[in-house]
């Protein structure tokens, strides 16, 4: 059996109780970006569509929301 | 641990088996056997004598073959207050009988006296008699002993002492020489016993500790390195006193407390002090009739179950709380993840679990795994659980082991390697669903789904 | 050009405003949906997530034996621990939409590794489906009037009381999702009705189906359908559509809802859905009518049309009341006959009668569940009434037929509801595009009137060309004054403001009990909650054997079969009248001749609510009355009403109270050892809090059965009923024993030892048997 002495404790990357906060300011995030993208889907036609302008958009609205649930759900209390 | 143990009992056996000592003397013994509590508490002091030529490295411990209830614990510590090995062995000419050795720190020189003290708990000893009573009835047991110990060397001298919880006893065996005071029974001194001599002991006498075995016991500890472990136990207690013949009357409960001690209202649980989200709840919802008090080292939480167990009667709750991991989590210099952490914790004071199994989830992705236990238990099968945001499943390592009590509260060891990248592979899955669901609108915004041909719009 | 570029300036300003007004209008979906959800879950934040009441528990165990072994044996389902001897055949008994959606969520969870447990998904389901409810009357509201009503609508019925009474978190009950799947049929009916297409048609059936499996309310659907597609015939408003949506929509639908078990074969055989059948065929009888019409000259069979019409609705009508009469079709069952004759539950079924839901309707619930919304739906009517169209009639038939079974049945107010959130919105939206309407709009109608008036002078133009001569005269006549404007808004703002706050007084204290757990609060406002139906109920399920059998008034079956999981007699279900006047009749019997019927239903365990020490007044002696009344129903020789009312006619459990009451079963088992209970320092020994009374037989002891269990206050009591070996029968002095002595001589003497055959032929060796001996 080793001595927990001599090791060094190990730490969560992320401090817990920055938890709450880091999951409002991600989130909002994620969800303003998800909004624009869905306005911009429901507001443009055909020919005013650019692809580009669609996927980054997305992409950005996935990182952030994702890692937005994240940090939601170990603020809650479900540590994944 | 385990397979130390397992080479050094694959050697005993491999040897020839043991023999006993004749030139080892138990000079002087003096045994206390505690009867306050559910358990039977024998502590013994014994002065050990070589009164051979050769060195005495170690010395044997035997099970009374004819007694009540099990051994759930035995320990012994030198003069020094050191712990001392035991081993169970095989010997010569005694097959029924069941030997431990006991391996001295030091060699007993010839000529020389060395002081241990054994350490025995027995559960299961107490007979309730009679075995079922009435609500307002005392609660009387039965403790079938020996007036002598029972060893294999002979007992130059030996003294007993049985401690009850009150004065009145009904009746207990008389062997001279016998005093009683107060709620002490003074066996002794005998003196010059030979070696596996049975006289039984037996007194029968009230006792109103709470007779309360806990008949199953599962602990799940889970393990985040987001910075939480979570731990649930999930607890199955019976009264296994005198069981309650006849009606229960609420009335005689609550108006007349002194009669109905035998009955188990409420007890103390331990927890760990930097327990926190503590919730304790069955199968039909969260319990209200609970306590939390913070101490300076522990957290003391006053458990009541829903009704007053009585004789015979059994109840099962779900007990959980979350520690953070900083307190249990290490690494080593090697990069390797050590955590330690109880293999059975407090559920009360002078508990009896009967079997316990403990599953241990560990994260995401670690691979080389190993254990070491503080004691022997049973390795079960692994099992593989998926938790939230799971696709590759957790390793569970599951443990299991009969018959514990206080005593056996010691730390278990788990080692394994781990990448600190594998913590990302959460959100980037949340992410890559959300994406795929972005992809899809922006496919089906692209769809035409007219049965007919559009009219030409007003915009052209 | 510069018309091109200003289109497309217009377009897009168009395109900007379509998409402030999407976002508007999800963002305001979003907030009714979260608002919904949070004004339910008083009950959850306050206690925990647990089934309240009494049906949830059944419809929890359902769904919990579904996920544990498969919907094809839930559906096959025979439980043999509810109804004791008889079992209950659960698969055919059961409307599984609301199992089935638990169930389904469920599986989708645990697929993706979301391992919430069926009891969390039951208890928070119905405040989901509170969300969905609101988007789909949002739609249907939309459809109907506006997209500004459609938002007034989805927003009321997201937090107005009359909805949220049945499902509040917790309230796991088959009105959490009927009222969707209710408002989401008649969405796609009234879209289907609108543009005619099979398409809606379908998706309206298939919600239907839905709508079956989740509650027995779908025969309001069956029958309001109907009426309106007959209305509209009658108003001469027939057209293709209809008939398109009509027929399709039955068709499948009926075959569709053929497809649950529980509803069988009933829409051909029952009276409730021969309306469907008659409106159907009488479309189709329209329908050759009008193609016929459409064929000949107008004025000759104008009048064959209307006769011809006539003459289809009075054959069906004829053809539906024969096959009643002749038994091929079932007539109305009792629960629906009562909501026409409300008198004929009372005397002919008292179980029915007894329910507290199944009172009339008084004034005061409308406005408790209501608040203003009852003021403003009849505005809303007249509105809707003053711009008539086809799916609006609809909205009409809708408000009055719920107006009029809210008023017969308390329970009812539930299908009332919908209908006055909806015409609430079309009400206000109405008064605030009427008080909220800007200059220009009032410049385009203006210039609208114009252009009609001197279409020569004209361009093809649209806005802002009105001469301002002719825009300020009509300006002083139809305007309306900004001060007015801003009042009557501010007045609006308030009003709605105050049916917020309302809505969630309510919520909060009336309706989020979970009535399994009570809370008393203290002087101090500290809380004291009393949890002993759980108590005893997990003492059953611990202490007692697994086939044990306990007995209980029906109210209790569920909360014990779920909780506690022990075979009960008679449950909430209330299929069996007799089964449950055997069981009354053994409470208000004395205790010998309840033990008989105990042993004959094999009962280990007797268990009865009582009150008394905490002044709960929902216990069994309150609700006593109703178990002699349902049990002489059945046994009408052995008990009586009258005998448990004292000489003038009261119900009173002390001194003066009926022998027959003072001694039957009910009365012992509620009071044993009361008696000698001193609650506090001031009132007697055996004073019952709920009755304000001390108690008249107070020393007395049980013979037949013994106390198993009380809980910590008195409130739910166990009994174990004794096997005949353990009786403490009152013992005899040995000189007063007699022993019986039978009179029974035995016909075993000398001469006739044996058993004999009379007449036997003597048979002597060498003679011939004689012919004369026999006879």
């Amino acid at each position: 059996m080793v001595d927990p002495a001599k090791l060094s404790r190990y730490v969560s990357p992320v401090n817990p109780s920055v938890f709450p906060h880091l999951t409002i300011v991600l989130l909002g995030i994620g969800v303003f970006f998800t909004a624009w993208f869905f306005v911009y889907e429901v507001t443009s036609t055909k020919k005013t569509r650019s692809l580009k302008k669609e996927l980054l958009v997305a992409l950005v609205a996935s990182i952030f929301s994702g890692f937005g649930v994240l940090f939601l759900l170990l603020s809650v209390g479900i540590y994944v | 641990m385990i397979i130390l143990n397992t080479f050094l009992l694959l050697l005993a056996t491999a040897f020839a088996a043991e023999e006993v000592n004749t030139y080892l003397i138990f000079k002087n013994v003096d045994r206390s056997i505690d009867l306050t509590s559910q358990l039977v508490k024998i502590t013994s002091t014994i002065t050990l004598e070589n009164a051979g030529k050769d060195a005495i490295k170690n010395f044997l411990v035997v099970d009374e073959p004819k007694a009540n209830g099990k051994v759930a614990y035995r320990g012994v510590k030198d003069s020094a207050k050191q712990d001392l090995n035991l081993l169970p062995v095989q010997v010569e000419g005694n097959d029924q009988k069941k030997y431990h050795k006991v391996i001295l720190r030091q060699n007993l020189e010839p000529g020389r006296t060395a002081t241990v003290v054994l350490e025995e708990i027995l559960a299961r000893a107490l007979e309730p008699y009679p075995s079922s009573i009435a609500q307002k009835e005392k609660q009387l047991v039965r403790y079938f002993g020996n007036h002598y110990m029972y060893s294999p060397y002979t007992v130059a001298k030996q003294k007993t002492e049985v401690v009850l919880s009150l004065r009145s006893v009904e009746n207990y065996t008389k062997l001279k020489p016998v005093t009683q005071s107060d709620n002490v029974i003074t066996y002794g001194p005998y003196t010059d016993v030979k070696p596996y001599t049975e006289d039984q002991l037996i007194v029968h006498y009230e006792n109103n500790a709470p007779f309360l075995t806990v008949t199953n016991l599962h602990r799940l500890i889970e393990v985040s390195h987001w910075g939480n472990i979570a731990i649930e136990e999930e607890i199955e207690i019976k009264h296994t006193g005198a069981k309650l013949k006849g009606p229960f009357s609420r009335y005689d409960y609550q108006r007349d407390t002194v009669n109905s001690q035998h009955s188990i209202k409420s007890y103390v649980t331990v927890l760990p002090a930097t327990a926190h989200s503590i919730y304790y709840r069955d199968s039909n919802g969260n319990i209200s009739t609970s306590a939390v008090k913070h101490r300076k080292d522990w957290i003391e939480l006053e458990l009541r179950p829903r009704f007053p167990l009585f004789g015979g009667w059994q109840s099962s709750y779900t007990l959980g709380y979350s520690v953070p991991s900083y307190q249990y989590l290490y690494r080593t210099a090697e990069g390797q993840n050590v955590l330690t952490m109880r293999f059975i914790d407090h559920v009360f004071d002078d508990m009896y679990v009967e079997d316990v199994t403990t599953s241990i989830v560990l994260p995401v992705g670690v691979s080389d795994v190993k254990l070491v236990t503080p004691y022997q238990v049973e390795r079960l099968r692994d099992d593989v659980k998926y938790k939230y945001l799971d696709n590759m499943g957790r390793q569970v390592l599951r443990l299991r082991r009969k018959d514990l009590v206080e005593h056996h509260i010691q730390d278990f060891e788990i080692t394994y390697s781990w990448q600190p990248q594998l913590l990302l592979h959460e959100p980037l899955m949340l992410s890559l669903a959300l994406f795929i669901v972005f992809l899809a609108v922006i496919v089906w915004v692209r769809l035409d789904f007219s049965l007919g041909v559009p009219e030409h719009s007003k915009k052209e | 050009m510069v018309q091109a570029g200003s289109k497309k300036a217009s377009i897009s300003k168009i395109n900007t405003k379509a998409g402030i007004s999407s976002l508007i209008i999800f963002v305001v979906l979003l907030l009714a949906w979260i608002a919904g959800f949070s004004s339910r879950l008083f009950a959850v934040i306050r206690f925990e997530s647990i089934i309240h009441e009494f049906d949830p528990w059944f419809n929890y165990r359902a769904t919990a034996y579904m996920v544990k072994h498969g919907f094809y044996n839930f559906l096959n389902w025979f439980d043999e621990r509810a109804w004791y001897p008889l079992g209950r055949i659960v698969g055919g008994t059961v409307y599984p939409g609301l199992m089935l959606t638990s169930g389904s969520i469920h599986y989708v969870l645990h697929l993706l590794h979301i391992n919430v447990h069926i009891r969390d998904i039951c208890v928070f389901l119905a405040p989901v489906f509170s969300g969905l409810t609101s988007i789909s009357t949002y739609l249907l509201t939309k459809e109907l009037w506006s997209a500004g009503a459609g938002l007034f609508a989805a927003c009321f019925i997201a937090i107005v009381p009359g909805y949220i009474s049945r499902s509040v978190a917790g309230s796991y009950d088959n009105e959490g999702i009927a009222i969707f799947a209710l408002q989401f049929t008649y969405y796609l009916w009234i879209k289907s009705v609108k543009t005619g297409s099979v398409f809606w048609a379908v998706a309206a059936s298939l919600s239907y189906f839905y709508m079956v499996s989740a509650w027995g309310g779908y025969v309001f659907i069956i029958n309001l359908i109907p009426l309106h597609v007959f209305v509209l015939l009658l108003m001469g408003r027939y057209s293709n559509r209809l008939f398109t949506s009509y027929t399709t929509f039955y068709i499948l639908g009926l075959i569709f809802s053929m497809q649950i078990p529980f509803v069988g074969f009933q829409p051909i055989r029952t009276s409730e859905h021969m309306a469907a059948g008659g409106v159907f065929a009488l479309m189709f009888a329209v329908g050759v009518l009008k193609y016929l019409q459409s064929m000949l000259s107008k004025t000759e069979f104008k009048s064959l049309v209307v006769f011809g019409g006539l003459i289809a609705a009075g054959v069906v009508f004829l053809a539906v009341v024969l096959l009643t009469y002749a038994g091929y079709v079932a007539p109305w069952s009792g629960r629906f006959y009562s909501l026409w004759d409300t008198g004929y539950a009372k005397i002919h079924i008292p179980i029915i009668a007894s329910v507290s839901e199944h009172q009339p309707t008084t004034w005061f619930s409308f406005f408790f569940d209501l608040h203003i919304l009852v003021a403003t739906f009849p505005a809303g009517l007249w509105y809707t009434i003053k711009n008539i169209n086809d799916e609006r009639v609809f909205v009409v038939l809708y408000a009055l037929s719920a107006v009029y079974f809210a008023g017969v049945m308390v329970r009812l107010m539930l299908t009332l509801t919908p209908v006055v959130c909806i015409l609430s919105g079309v009400a206000f939206s109405g008064l605030l595009e009427l008080f909220l309407r800007e200059d220009d709009n009032n410049r385009v109608e203006d210039s609208e009137e114009d252009e009609q008036s001197t279409p020569s002078k004209r361009l093809y133009d649209k806005a802002g060309k009105v001469p301002k001569m002719k825009h300020e005269q009509t300006r002083d006549t139809d305007s309306i004054g900004p001060n007015l404007r801003s009042i009557v808004t501010v007045v609006i703002l308030l009003l709605l403001m105050l049916f917020a706050v309302h809505c969630t007084w309510v919520t909060s204290n009336a309706y989020s009990s979970p009535s399994i757990v009570l809370a008393s609060y203290g002087s101090d406002g500290s809380r004291q909650i009393l949890d002993d139906f759980r108590e005893a109920y997990f003492w059953l399920s611990q202490n007692t054997a697994d086939y044990a059998r306990v007995m209980s008034w029906w109210d209790y079956g569920y909360q014990i079969a779920g909780m506690a999981n022990r075979t009960t007699l008679v449950d909430n279900n209330t299929w069996n009248n007799s089964h449950i006047a055997l069981v009354g009749k053994a409470m208000s019997s004395n205790e010998s001749a309840a033990y008989e019927i105990m042993t004959a239903l094999d009962v280990d365990y007797v268990l009865v609510i009582f009150g008394g020490v905490i002044g709960y007044s929902g216990d069994d002696i309150n609700k006593f009355l109703w178990m002699v009344r349902i049990a002489e129903g059945e046994h009408p020789k052995d008990i009586r009403e009258s005998d448990y009312f004292t000489e003038h006619g009261e119900f009173r459990v002390d001194a003066e109270g009926s022998p027959t009451l003072l001694n039957c079963l009910m009365y012992k088992l509620s009071y044993y050892r009361f008696g000698e209970l001193k609650l506090d320092y001031r009132s007697p020994a055996g004073f019952d809090r709920t009755r304000n009374a001390v108690i008249g037989n107070k020393d007395f002891q049980l013979t037949y059965l013994e106390e198993a269990y009380t809980t910590e206050h008195w409130l739910v009591r166990v009994y174990r009923v004794k096997k005949p070996e353990e009786f403490n029968r009152p013992r005899i002095p040995v000189a007063n024993r007699v022993v019986k002595s039978s009179k029974y001589i035995s016909k075993k003497n000398t001469k006739r030892k044996k058993g004999v055959i009379k007449n036997r032929p003597q048979i002597v060796k060498g003679k011939r048997l004689s012919s004369q001996k026999l006879k």
